[in-house]
């Protein structure tokens, strides 16, 4: 290993030195060897026998066997599993453009030199710290039946409405309580992004007769892409992986309205023990993110292109 | 991506007053502008207010908008909380989970990433792109798999069997290396002409450049396990093994008064807050640098 190093490297014969006083090669795998130990068998182990569990009965007490793809078959036959897939679709339909409308409109506000802009900025990025379970119970509360937000809606004659308890709100309350966690991150993302605009583009526009919302539509934006579409990446994981809040709030109900991929694979996985087919669910929750990521880098060299 | 630009691009959203002297709504008055920015910080912090007016009124029926500005406030629940012993197991857990693996990232993260970024080794690429593509890999899928690996260790109930597989980090890894190319390698060269060892030129020229980067990833990487919930939440069986998170949780599915509840997450919420008040600029740093990737 440490001639191949000095081959492509090109440098002449050194001296011989102790090991640990050479600058070659098995100092540098003295130094990876934590992380590989590590990722072999936390990561990349794990990876392979996730995919390998799928394709057999396993629960912790019993034996394994394999058993094919009998697993999928069950699955594809499972009203539960179409239930989970389509409301991680709808969830993720309503809480992406939610987060992000939010996201882009306090960036919006906070691009200015104003005193005291530094503490709202602190403010809004509060949540973003704060605990999912911390979060989930002051909203189990606030969108509770005698909560502020039917207090709200009382004021204009309306509810008291049970959003947790409502297969059609439960995911729009949930969505709002992951804009309110998310919104102070991708904000920050947005401003560095406007801050990088150049001054002289407002000023040009201006020139020429742009109003407010043209400069928006036609300076801003075009030149903010790039980090509109890291902040959209970043939703799309968020939204696809959303478990803590689903667990602290609703339990995946009311009839299995919440009930998300990701909480199917808890819930098949620690609820009924059954790791074969909860890891067949998790193949899957694969299949989706290699696919999404696919069409990222197809979006990202298209634009590239350009 | 250059991460040594970073410090510059993000000094503007610490420093409003900073690079941009001209406000870009400037014909306006400034009081007005005001009032957006205002209300929106009301709505963002009002959760946090509930939390701790709710907390400080155990045993009081919560009618609106009244309860929101208590009158008479007890301190019960607080004490309440504390005279469990439990709360502070837990704190300890997490304290331990937390700071454990702040440690052993920064030391585990800075040393893969001087040797991939400065090393040449036979596999260097092919072993340093497998690890990154694992960020692709779903963390539920590899969920189930890590719990049985660990519980066949024994590390099922223990703090080091909490710990040790989340240490496995790939971002702080990819950021540590990222940072460290930018070192120039004059530094180490004059270093290993100077008779410095291999051991000695990490430990003496490499981990005192990479300060900055430290103070942002360890933030990040504190937070992350501060809050972590799913992994303490299938990993630890028993009450007394939970983390905050966790035992947070479990207090709100049996205990019946809110207030009761409130003042633990207020307990919890606290440590945060601290932290986020004291490093808030390595929050926003680590924040851009990842979107400059």
């Amino acid at each position: 290993m440490a001639i191949a190093a000095r081959n492509r490297a090109g440098a002449p014969a050194p001296v011989r030195r102790r090991w640990w006083r050479s600058d070659k090669a098995v100092i540098a795998y003295v130094f990876i060897l934590p992380y590989v130990i590590l990722f072999l068998t936390f990561k990349i182990a794990p990876a392979i026998f996730g995919v390998g569990l799928s394709f057999t009965n396993w629960r912790p007490v019993g034996g394994a066997d394999f058993i094919g793809f009998d697993n999928f078959t069950r699955l594809f036959s499972d009203p539960i599993f179409w239930g989970a897939l389509r409301v991680t679709l709808v969830y993720a339909i309503i809480a992406i453009p939610m987060s992000i409308t939010v996201s882009l409109f306090m960036a919006l506000l906070c691009d200015r030199t104003l005193r005291g802009m530094g503490i709202y900025r602190s403010i809004f990025f509060l949540p973003v710290v704060t605990s999912s379970v911390i979060a989930g119970i002051i909203w189990v509360w606030i969108f509770g039946q005698q909560g502020p937000l039917n207090w709200l809606t009382g004021l204009v004659g309306v509810g008291p409405l049970g959003w947790l308890q409502s297969e059609i709100l439960v995911l729009p309350a949930l969505s709002m309580v992951s804009a309110w966690s998310n919104f102070g991150y991708n904000m920050l993302i947005l401003l560095a992004g406007m801050l990088a605009i150049p001054r002289d583009y407002y000023e040009a526009a201006e020139l020429d007769g742009a109003n407010w919302f043209k400069r928006f539509r036609h300076v801003t934006i075009p030149l903010l892409k790039p980090a509109l579409f890291f902040v959209l990446i970043l939703e799309i994981i968020k939204s696809f992986q959303v478990f803590d809040t689903i667990y602290v709030m609703t339990g995946g109900g009311p009839f299995r309205s919440s009930y998300t991929l990701t909480y199917m694979i808890y819930d098949q996985g620690f609820g009924y023990f059954d790791f074969g087919y909860a890891s067949a669910v998790g193949v899957v929750l694969l299949v989706i993110t290699l696919a999404v990521s696919l069409v990222q880098r197809w979006l990202f060299d298209k634009e590239k292109k350009k | 991506m250059t991460v040594s630009t970073a410090p510059q691009t993000t000094s503007p959203p610490t420093t409003p007053t900073g690079s941009k002297p001209l406000a870009r709504g400037r014909r306006r008055r400034p009081g007005l502008m005001h009032l957006p920015l205002i209300l929106a910080a009301v709505i963002t912090a009002f959760p946090f207010y509930a939390m701790i007016v709710i907390s400080l009124q155990p045993g009081q029926p919560i009618d609106l908008p009244g309860s929101l500005f208590p009158a008479v406030i007890s301190y019960d629940s607080y004490q309440e909380v504390l005279g469990n012993s439990r709360i502070f197991q837990w704190a300890f857990n997490s304290a331990v989970y937390s700071i454990a693996s702040v440690v052993l990232v920064l030391v585990f993260a800075s040393m893969a990433g001087y040797a991939f970024a400065k090393k040449t080794f036979f596999g260097r690429e092919v072993i340093f792109w497998s690890f990154v593509a694992m960020l692709m890999v779903p963390y539920h899928l590899t969920l189930i798999p890590q719990f049985i690996i660990v519980s066949e260790m024994g590390g099922l109930n223990t703090l080091w069997g909490l710990t040790v597989p989340t240490l496995a980090n790939v971002q702080a890894m990819f950021l540590m290396r990222q940072f460290i190319r930018d070192i120039p390698d004059e530094l180490i060269e004059a270093a290993r002409i100077d008779g410095a060892g291999e051991f000695r030129i990490y430990w003496s020229i490499i981990l005192p450049q990479t300060k900055p980067i430290m103070a942002t990833l360890g933030t990040f990487v504190f937070l992350w396990h501060w809050n972590d919930f799913l992994w303490p939440l299938v990993a630890q069986r028993t009450p007394d093994m939970y983390v905050l998170t966790v035992g947070l949780n479990s207090m709100q599915q049996q205990e019946t008064v809110l207030a009761t509840t409130m003042a633990g997450a207020v307990i919890i919420f606290v440590p945060t807050l601290l932290i986020f008040i004291c490093l808030q600029r390595f929050f926003v740093r680590g924040v851009v640098m990842s979107g400059l990737k």
